[in-house]
């Protein structure tokens, strides 16, 4: 998906990219005892789980090489919404335990 | 516990503080949960509050509220693949008091609020998740919260787009990607003084800038950045319906090219990120407003689907302290009356039906299904982009005309579309 | 008999981050440190069947007074608090003078409990300071307390071996991190801890003489991370690297 345009490499106006993975990890998480979303056994390679790969802005839930979507916990942003786009007969969804997860400081 | 609290707010965002401040400025014993570390510590915005339409419910509060710039300045940008057009508004009405709209961050804001509402009188509580609702003869009778049960006469339920309390009292059911966007941003780190010169601005003056067209793909959407005091939030809202459905690019894909374009690219230069939020907005207008009480349960503000998008903006958090500052009051009179029926709840309702908030979402019922058109993301953008430049460019050789270069544009089967969608866009 | 916790109001440091190499502390929450909760922790789980009171002692800024709640949710009985602006940044033998002072206030206090470090500085200081002002016996490193009669049996881990010691009370113990659970407190607990009683003196009211400061901070950096920015292509060949720079395969 490299949709990139607007914008030629070495242009004086490109700061310096930040990597998702980066990005997140500028943010405040607080460890949680367990997975606070999980895809429901069964449910797999629903094909409703493949909208999470598009709609997830923290990019948690990828497509493997056998068309199963996998998904970390880690870096959520509790935003809803994979719950909203797959729905939750698909995943179990609940916020994480209080005081755990995301600590926006901003917001 | 034996002590029975006169209510019980499920979440500390600006629907579940305006009614605890409300409700314990005048007296009644009031409880609020905050899952968060702090009130404010899940909570996010794009950026602005406009504080006009609330100003007069919480005459006290603004004053000394944290509240970033005042918005001098409003900008929209059309962008299409390789130009843009921008549409800049100033005005006296924008640059003198009363400021209609600052831009806010909300885990500073709420954090802040929560105090008032402290000093107020209202008990809160953090680091503690609402588990359930007690329900008893169908009745909601309290909480049930990290392993406490904990009794009200009222549960208001302010728990944010994805309201599970409201789901569990089976008055709304889950929400649907149609009635739905997401909401990504960067907080962007930037000297004051480089705010101020790059956005030209005096002291305490603040900056909105829209960007629509090329940034969403086509979706039903768009980019915003408004400064604060020492940072700028840039980010954009998406159609979750058209990101799932059209599968073409990331949510976080559309973030990076935004940041990339030219026109945004430089405005951030030099920043650092120091944070990166996002959350679900409820945008599907009047029509999928949620029912607001059941017999012991107000719903106020995300959670009862109060968000309004119209295109230009998109507001929820007047609407949240409003349904808040409501919902308190109806609480006040069932307490009077010692009723907290549904029958008795439904004044909420009909102080919200009175006021600009349900108002305002019968003016824009139209908006969600007039704005849900493809045409307004993708091709007018690069419309009115390749008409500027066929106005603006010397050629080589010699220019034509401008008349006959206009009316090239301006074939009658494209005329008969925008007369369509001007149509429709008249609903609005 | 009185327990008393000693406990610190420190940043939340998670919630700290960097900002030119420098700290920012700018809104972040207070909390009490870890190693202090383990020590209330082990001070509840003593007190449980007996007729204890445990008093949480803290000297700091007056911001103290509302941190504190969490450790009288979380099982302290009452609250000792010496509340001044100026002891935000005091340093380790000042905050010892004050905590001795306000301990030889209290009575009946037959054993002392410190965290073997604070959750900011972990300078480890306080507590053994405070035992010698008040000419008290210290156990350091303890990871389990037993108390009978007079006398407390307390296992110290050191790094090879684990001492076994009794000491005769009243006495100061310093526990280490993670030996315990340190119960979260339920919304009930919560909302009685704010009727607890709590004495809030000022440092008018003990009396001392703080002196100046005797410890100079010159520098406060986050620590420079260099990458060497090699890029690898296969497995053997990141192998390979880390065999060569000596960090696996030893």
């Amino acid at each position: 998906m490299g949709y990139v345009r607007g914008l030629k490499k070495g242009d004086e106006n490109m700061s310096e990219p930040l990597g998702l993975k980066a990005k997140l990890g500028l943010n405040v998480f607080k460890e949680d005892k367990e997975r606070h979303i999980e895809i429901k056994a069964g449910f797999e390679k629903d094909p409703r789980l493949i909208r999470a790969v598009y709609v997830c802005p923290a990019g948690l839930y990828s497509l493997n090489d056998n068309g199963e979507v996998e998904f970390t916990i880690d870096g959520c942003l509790e935003c809803g919404t994979c719950r909203i786009a797959c729905g939750p007969e698909v995943l179990e969804w609940k916020y994480p335990t209080g005081g755990s997860g995301v600590q926006f400081r901003f917001g | 516990m034996d002590e029975k609290f006169d209510a019980i707010i499920v979440g500390g965002g600006l629907a579940g503080l305006a009614s605890a401040y409300t409700l314990a400025q005048n007296g009644l014993e009031v409880l609020l949960l905050e899952r968060g570390d702090y009130s404010g510590a899940k909570n996010v915005t794009g950026g602005r509050l406009y504080v006009s339409p609330v100003r007069d419910l919480f005459p006290d509060l603004w004053k000394k509220a944290p509240l970033e710039r005042f918005i001098a300045h409003e900008e929209v940008a059309m962008l299409a693949g390789e130009r843009s057009l921008t549409l800049r508004y100033s005005g006296n009405e924008l640059a003198n008091e009363p400021y209609q709209s600052y831009s806010i961050l909300r885990a500073k804001f709420d954090r802040w609020f929560a105090k008032q509402a402290e000093r107020k009188g209202a008990a809160i509580i953090t680091k503690t998740k609402v588990d359930d609702l007690i329900i008893e003869n169908g009745k909601v009778t309290g909480v049930l919260a990290a392993g406490d049960e904990l009794k009200a006469d009222v549960v208001i339920a302010c728990d944010g787009a994805m309201s599970l309390i409201s789901e569990r009292m089976g008055i709304r059911s889950p929400g649907l990607p149609k009635d739905h966007a997401v909401g990504f941003k960067e907080i962007i780190e930037l000297d004051p003084n480089v705010i101020e010169d790059r956005f030209g601005l005096a002291d305490g003056e603040g900056a909105a800038r829209l960007f629509m067209g090329e940034v969403t793909k086509g979706k039903f959407g768009g980019g915003f950045l408004y400064t604060n005091k020492e940072s700028i939030s840039l980010g954009m809202v998406v159609s979750i319906k058209d990101l799932m459905e059209d599968q073409d690019v990331t949510a976080p894909e559309l973030m990076d090219n935004f940041k990339l374009r030219p026109e945004v690219a430089k405005l951030i230069r030099g920043g650092q990120t120091a944070e990166y939020s996002a959350h679900v907005i409820p945008e599907g207008g009047y029509k999928a407003l949620s029912k607001l009480f059941a017999d012991g349960l107000l719903v106020a503000g995300d959670a009862a689907g109060l968000a309004l998008n119209i295109g230009v903006t998109v507001r929820g958090m007047e609407y949240a302290l409003a349904s808040g500052y409501y919902a308190a009051q109806a609480v006040i009179a069932a307490k009077e009356a010692n009723d907290f029926t549904a029958s008795k709840l439904s004044l909420y309702e009909k102080l919200l039906n009175d006021s600009f908030v349900i108002k305002d979402f019968k003016n824009f019922k139209e908006a969600p299904q007039v704005l849900d058109n493809p045409r307004f993301f993708n091709h007018y953008p690069e419309f009115v982009g390749n008409m500027m430049k066929d106005i603006y460019e010397i050629p080589a050789g010699s220019k034509d005309r401008l008349y006959p270069t206009m009316k090239k544009y301006m074939k009658f089967g494209e005329l008969w579309a925008m007369l369509g969608d001007l149509r429709k866009v008249m609903k609005i | 008999m009185n327990i008393v916790v000693a406990m610190k109001q420190i940043p939340d440091l998670q919630q700290i981050r960097i900002r030119n190499r420098q700290p920012v502390f700018d809104d972040v929450p207070l909390t009490i440190g870890d190693i202090d909760k383990n020590a209330l922790e082990a001070a509840v789980n003593l007190k449980e069947g007996t007729d204890a009171n445990i008093i949480v002692l803290s000297a700091g800024n007056e911001d103290v007074e509302d941190t504190i709640k969490e450790a009288l949710a979380a099982g302290a009985d009452e609250a000792f608090l010496i509340l001044d602006d100026d002891l935000e940044d005091a340093e380790s033998s000042q905050i010892a003078t004050i905590l001795a002072a306000g301990l030889k206030k209290m009575d009946d206090v037959s054993l002392i409990l410190f965290g073997e470090g604070s959750g900011d500085n972990y300078s480890g200081q306080v507590g053994s300071r405070v035992a010698e002002l008040m000419d008290l016996p210290q156990v350091g490193y303890v990871s389990t307390i037993e108390v009978n009669g007079n006398v407390a049996k307390v296992t110290r881990s050191l790094e090879d071996v684990e001492e076994v010691i009794e000491v005769e009370l009243p006495a100061v113990i310093s526990v280490m991190a993670g030996i315990n659970e340190p119960r979260i407190p339920s919304v009930t607990q919560i909302l009685k801890a704010g009727k607890k009683p709590k004495e809030v003196l000022e440092l008018d009211d003990i009396e001392i003489d703080l002196g100046a400061a005797t410890i100079e901070t010159n520098s406060n950096l986050a620590p420079e991370s260099d990458r060497k920015k090699i890029v690898v292509k296969s497995v053997d060949e990141l192998v390979e690297k880390l065999t060569a720079e000596n960090l696996i395969g030893r």
